[in-house]
């Protein structure tokens, strides 16, 4: 089970957003993930119990320490284009 | 459809364009006022947010989202304002991707209902015919008319 968190400014628009797209794209992919979402305040003291975090491109900057620590970063740059969510995941090697 | 639905509410306005995205966002609220969703005090956290945060809130190409927090001061009720702009306001100088016309501005005072307001909203705008033929509308007829010709795909 890939533990998950999707991250925007404030936690209640494009975290949202992104949480309902990747949960489309795993499913899709048959791949098994909780997901949860918050503000990337508070999502960056999280980063590290996660295995992946997801967030818009311009905030990828943020999760700096938790990338050291072993979680992923995924930045999107268009949060609706599950096309740009496949790609990603595929190329984190999320589906292996 | 929540096209509909924002068109039924009275949250809608047109607009030709912006030299400041500020502008464009106290725009896209000026509906949401008028209707009793949101207060000044709201409208200048969602610009102090874009000040904060940059212009994330431009979610995919032309389409901006414009909010704050749930819950914020100056929230009454929960909503979504919608504003098209006939040209590009530039959130990003720089980035051309960062510019919108289609603006989506989010106030939320019930998680619940928000959250199923955002889930049409994304569904809807994940429709790139559905978004093209929106950058075209000038009117709630319009809008009403790509409603129309959409609400089947729901």
């Amino acid at each position: 089970m890939l533990k998950v968190i999707a991250a925007c400014g404030n936690g209640m628009g494009s975290s949202q957003i992104i949480k309902m797209k990747i949960n489309k794209v795993f499913k899709k992919l048959g791949i098994d993930a909780t997901i949860d979402h918050t503000s990337v305040g508070a999502a960056t003291s999280m980063a590290s119990n996660y295995d992946v975090v997801f967030v818009a491109q311009n905030f990828v900057g943020n999760f700096a320490s938790a990338a050291e620590k072993g979680t992923k970063i995924v930045g999107l740059k268009n949060l609706l284009s599950e096309q740009e969510i496949e790609e990603k995941i595929i190329e984190a090697g999320l589906d292996k | 459809m929540i096209l509909k639905d924002l068109v039924d509410k009275k949250l809608t306005i047109y607009e030709e364009g912006f030299d400041d995205w500020k502008e464009a966002i106290r725009a896209n609220a000026i509906p949401l006022k008028k209707e009793g969703y949101i207060e000044d005090e709201y409208v200048d956290a969602v610009i102090a947010c874009v000040e904060k945060h940059g212009p994330y809130i431009v979610i995919a190409p032309n389409i901006a989202m414009p909010h704050s927090t749930e819950g914020a001061p100056g929230v009454n009720k929960t909503g979504i304002g919608f504003m098209k702009v006939e040209k590009p306001v530039h959130f990003d100088p720089e980035d051309p991707e960062k510019d919108a016309r289609l603006f989506f501005m989010l106030a939320s005072e019930n998680p619940e209902e928000h959250l199923n307001n955002l889930t049409q909203l994304a569904d809807v705008l994940s429709n790139d015919d559905l978004v093209n033929d929106l950058l075209d509308a000038k009117n709630d007829e319009d809008v009403l008319a790509v409603a129309e010709k959409y609400a089947t795909e729901e």
